[in-house]
């Protein structure tokens, strides 16, 4: 069975935000909130890298664990999503998610906040396949057209990639053995430099 | 009279029905709506393969 995941490869991120528009633009996402976001490490300095960040659709989703209304599913693509009719918007997926993948929307006066909205990996919610109610309230389901997150998709460099983690990694694997070397962005030179 | 037992009846008794379609939490269990798609997992892994080899591969 596949397990769907995103994968950016810092070396080729040209922090163009590209893929933050797109879905922006696909999912009709609403102004304040950014499913997908560009962070760049060591901004202005030579050397500077950036990397492509929204929900990694964990295999064991922390989000997922502390929902006290069990709102979040994963599919049988290993894709984790979440019921919007469920959700109470109390924000502890957000306390949990160590990408500060879920958003919430100012809803009403005072400055209230609405449900939870994340990245969908563009496969939709719970709603019907290509129904209203899913794309007002999830965006568009690409997976159910037999495409991949548009994200990926349109990404000029091929830095941002999707698709069964199985591929994804293979693809990568071969990128690191034609550089002779992984790249030193992150993991212990980075966490321990002093 | 009669009439009048009945109205009575009736506005005493209002909402005091049991729905025994009840969901019940389940910590750690979805109970929502069932997400639903017209293909197979096999089928919809062998098309964003294919998708995957067609856009996602390097230049």
């Amino acid at each position: 069975m596949a397990r769907m995941k995103f994968l950016c490869d810092s070396e080729r991120c040209i922090e163009c935000n590209a893929c933050v528009t797109a879905c922006k633009n696909e999912h009709e996402v609403p102004w304040g909130v950014n499913r997908r976001r560009v962070v760049t490490l060591d901004d202005g300095v030579p050397g500077e890298k950036s990397i492509s960040v929204a929900c990694m659709h964990c295999s064991d989703a922390p989000c997922q664990a502390v929902c006290p209304v069990d709102c979040f599913y994963t599919t049988e693509d290993g894709v984790v999503l979440h019921n919007k009719d469920m959700c109470i918007g109390c924000g502890y997926c957000l306390y949990a998610c160590p990408f500060g993948a879920p958003q919430y929307p100012q809803e009403g006066a005072f400055g209230a906040r609405g449900k939870m909205d994340k990245c969908t990996f563009c496969a939709g919610g719970p709603e019907e396949d290509h129904s209203h109610e899913e794309l007002d309230k999830y965006g568009r389901n690409r997976l159910a057209e037999g495409k991949l997150p548009l994200c990926a998709e349109m990404c000029s460099t091929k830095s941002l990639l999707a698709g069964d983690g199985d591929m994804v990694s293979e693809l990568f694997r071969n990128r690191v053995v034609r550089r002779e070397g992984r790249p030193d962005v992150w993991g212990w030179n980075t966490a321990y430099k002093d | 009279m009669r009439c009048l037992l009945l109205i009575i009846a009736f506005t005493s008794l209002t909402a005091c029905y049991e729905d025994s379609d009840v969901t019940l939490h389940q910590a750690g269990s979805y109970k929502g709506k069932i997400d639903t798609h017209s293909q197979t997992a096999e089928q919809r892994e062998a098309i964003l393969a294919k998708r995957f080899r067609h856009v996602q591969t390097d230049r």
